[in-house]
């Protein structure tokens, strides 16, 4: 017969394994269990007593007492949920009572952390609590893209020109985390943004200069003419189509002088930038030009183009009906797809 | 009777029981790596998205569009629970496409009657040849849902229509029956905002047999008391928290469950959409996505991100789950087959040095080594070669480590989601743990073997999925 020495031991091992993390899980979910009955009860106290201190207006030393010496990742999960639904002076008393308990100077220490994980954690709860502190700003800098985006989510409601000008500049981060964050928190930041992103604009090119142009699309205010003009003969096509689409949401005559030309870019994703803004402002006067998109190589520029002479009315329509008996069989093709779409959707 | 095999005969028969347990403890210690990798994973996730915020991504007009592609095929009995759930949830920028890929029930009419459809029109370029689309309709109550009657073609034809008619630069692949949680797409996008080189992700899939379900959301989840399907929720999270966490890692996920996936549309158009003429499209398309991206140097990251969760429901036949079963792996061997080039290749990188070689050693071929390891040890013992003592030391040494992973597994749940937090649940979970070893794990060893067998002869059907649909809660008791 075989030696089984050999399994045997092998055996041993996975049993021995197998037995560890029997253990291990059924260990653990006790602990769970216990920990949670213990904390439901803990967490509900400190709810009420947080509650009456923030609503009340008045400082009860025994509710303080109680928020003081709870467990501190437990302070810290009460009073950041309760400060999802407040704002103003609700929020002020919030943010008192967080200092009288030392939850803002634990949040400090964490961001002076060397880990970024602790660091994250300090921003999170300062940028809840809404807390004016510059040494969130300093985390703009911060050497991980969550802290930096962390720190960004903080600056939305901050706006000051300062941190607007810190944001600007990390319109070029590198890391497409931190960057969505940055875009976002300007965008909240809303009219305050404009001057300073559009002079950012006019001396800015390639990635952060595209990034900066989808920001200022949304606010669409003709101040960002001057760049998008400039940033629409850049070498980039991504730059040029967000600054097509601005154009487009700006919406004046000289903008829309400038998308006429655009219909002319080497690359389709711009021409249809072009022809989608010019639809947009209903530019009559471009008709002619737009429908030669309709016989354009690629699809979505013949698309676009179409759709725009569509949005345009009479003289787009009159367009439209001619391409239909024209010699390019596409343009012919999209021409009718186009007006065979009911109203709402060529609007649309 | 083991005189008539001779000496040579016997020692073959023994060495090859070695090299059966070699194998195993090969490959559970690969598992290790992996169940490793994916707690290193899984701690840097939770610490990320530990009080994250996403109500910003919620109401950011900068968040991407996400286009969700349903194919249905005489879905009429669940469709409008379906798709309610999948109307409510919670992204900003979404648009809803339900195919109907030529049901033969009242699918079509069902969906008309209840989100009041009209027949629309709209101009879609047609990148992927699909078969024709019979009518398309938007709904007047929920402008963001569209329905596409098109002629029969499968699930793949009718994801390369949505493709079609998607507006969003994310697409969402499910199936018309998965069940998402609300914020699922939210925590899936992530991946999408954190790096430009990602083309897909995938999420987590749970069983939901056993739970509880209200208006299309699990409401209460409880680990089923059915084998099959309880063994089935043990086989979804070792496949998940640590299979795909685990590779997420090391750079060589190549899996996105069909049942719920997003991908960037662009990407998957220029690829060419999905296959027809395959019954593992969805791995098929992710492993296409990847071997583009080493040929054309685009993005071609594939993230799997633990926590967006979505539901299904499993087989509870042995005729239903064997032939589910038998169609994944004749989908894996041949999508493997398909690209065969990658296979060792340095050009494709870890896909192709690591990726291909696990999938194809220790995926497509478990069920041929756990073949030969039990026919033979039934053959040993049948002829006197091996005693029960050893045969049992055998059985126990092969499984036992895989055992102890899966319970490894189920710590990895409890201290990242602990979804199953009863003690009763924690003492099922873990029964079926160890009672998968006892004939279940065989019997998927046949199917498998059946698949790959059949995928040999170029068999390429889907077989019928039975479902029993949903267990609803409690209705409340009137006059209260």
């Amino acid at each position: 017969m075989v030696d089984t020495g050999l399994l045997n031991r092998v055996m041993f091992v996975e049993i021995a394994l197998l037995v560890l993390a029997v253990v291990i899980y059924f260990s653990h979910g006790l602990w769970l269990f216990l920990n949670q009955r213990r904390l439901r009860r803990s967490t509900e106290t400190a709810r009420e007593s947080l509650a009456r201190l923030v609503t009340r207006g008045t400082i009860v030393v025994e509710d303080i007492a109680l928020l003081r010496q709870l467990r501190h990742d437990v302070q810290e999960n009460v009073f950041l949920e309760i400060s999802r639904s407040l704002t103003g002076a609700g929020k002020e008393r919030l943010r008192f009572v967080a200092q009288e308990v030392s939850l803002l100077t634990r949040a400090r220490k964490l961001c002076e952390s060397g880990s970024w994980t602790r660091r994250l954690r300090g921003t999170r709860v300062l940028s809840r609590m809404d807390v004016a502190d510059p040494m969130v700003a300093k985390l703009l800098a911060d050497p991980h893209p969550a802290v930096r985006a962390q720190a960004a989510e903080w600056a939305a409601i901050q706006p000051s020109l300062p941190i607007i000008s810190t944001m600007l500049t990390m319109l070029a981060d590198p890391a497409t985390q931190a960057r969505f964050a940055v875009q976002d928190a300007l965008l909240r930041m809303g009219g305050i943004v404009a001057e300073p992103l559009a002079a950012f604009l006019e001396t800015h090119s390639g990635l952060p200069a595209e990034a900066g142009l989808r920001v200022a699309g949304a606010l669409a205010a003709t101040g960002f003419r001057p760049a998008a003009m400039r940033l629409s003969g850049s070498d980039d096509a991504g730059v040029r189509i967000e600054a097509s689409n601005l154009l487009g949401a700006i919406g004046d005559a000289p903008s829309a002088e400038r998308l006429t030309e655009l219909l002319k870019d080497s690359d389709s994703r711009v021409r249809s930038a072009a022809a989608r803004g010019l639809g947009r402002m209903q530019h009559w006067q471009a008709a002619s030009q737009l429908a030669e998109g309709l016989r354009d190589a690629a699809w979505h520029v013949r698309r676009d183009a179409g759709l725009a002479l569509r949005s345009i009315g009479a003289p787009g329509a009159l367009f439209l009906r001619r391409a239909l008996k024209g010699d390019d069989a596409f343009a012919a093709d999209m021409a009718q797809l186009v007006l065979d779409l009911p109203e709402a959707a060529a609007a649309g | 009777m083991s005189e008539s095999l001779g000496i040579s005969g016997n020692q073959l028969l023994i060495g090859g029981q070695f090299v059966v347990v070699a194998y195993f403890l090969v490959v559970n210690g690969w598992y290790m790596l992996l169940l490793v990798s994916s707690l290193l994973e899984m701690r840097r996730h939770m610490l990320l998205i530990a009080d994250e915020s996403r109500h910003l991504l919620l109401s950011s007009t900068l968040s991407p569009t996400i286009s969700i592609l349903a194919p249905a095929f005489n879905e009429e009995a669940t469709i409008e629970g379906s798709l309610r759930a999948l109307l409510a949830l919670q992204y900003p920028n979404l648009e809803l496409i339900v195919i109907s890929d030529g049901s033969k029930d009242k699918t079509v009419q069902v969906l008309i009657e209840r989100f009041d459809l009209v027949p629309v029109k709209t101009i879609y370029e047609q990148r992927v040849k699909t078969k024709a689309v019979r009518s398309l309709y938007r709904s007047s109550t929920y402008p963001a849902l569209v329905v596409v009657d098109k002629e029969n073609g499968g699930k793949a034809d009718a994801l390369n229509v949505g493709l079609s008619f998607a507006k969003g630069e994310l697409v969402c692949a499910m199936d018309a029956d998965t069940l998402i949680e609300a914020d699922g797409l939210q925590r899936m996008v992530r991946p999408f905002l954190y790096a430009t080189d990602v083309v897909a992700t995938g999420g987590t899939i749970r069983v939901v047999n056993g739970s509880e379900v209200k208006f299309g959301r699990v409401v209460r989840t409880r680990v089923p008391t059915n084998a099959l399907a309880g063994i089935q929720v043990v086989e979804y999270l070792r496949a998940f928290l640590f299979g795909r966490l685990g590779w997420n890692r090391l750079g060589g996920n190549i899996i996105i469950s069909g049942a719920f996936g997003l991908f960037r549309r662009e990407s998957v158009l220029s690829a060419g959409g999905y296959l027809h003429d395959t019954v593992g499209e969805d791995m098929e398309l992710v492993l296409r996505l990847k071997r583009l991206s080493y040929e054309r140097g685009g993005p071609g990251r594939i993230a799997f991100v633990p926590d967006p969760v979505a539901w299904t429901e499993v087989p509870e036949s042995l005729k239903v789950l064997g032939r589910q079963r038998d169609r994944w792996h004749r989908g894996l061997a041949d999508v493997l087959w398909r690209h065969r080039r990658m296979a060792l290749n340095p050009r494709y990188g870890v896909t192709g040095l690591v990726v291909y070689p696990y999938y194809a050693f220790v995926e497509l071929l478990a069920p041929v080594f756990e073949a030969v390891g039990l026919i033979s040890l039934s053959f040993g013992l049948f002829l006197g070669i091996v005693d029960w003592n050893f045969a049992a030391l055998f059985y126990l040494t092969a499984y036992g480590l895989g055992t102890a992973l899966t319970a490894f597994t189920l710590i990895l749940e409890d201290i990242s989601f602990h979804r199953y937090d009863t003690f009763r649940d924690r003492t099922l979970l873990l029964s079926w743990a160890l009672l998968e070893n006892f004939g279940y794990r065989q019997i998927t060893v046949y199917w498998r073997l059946r698949g790959l067998w059949k995928f040999l002869r170029g068999k390429k059907d889907w077989g019928t999925m039975e479902r029993k649909g949903f267990k609803p809660l409690a209705a409340p008791t009137s006059g209260a």
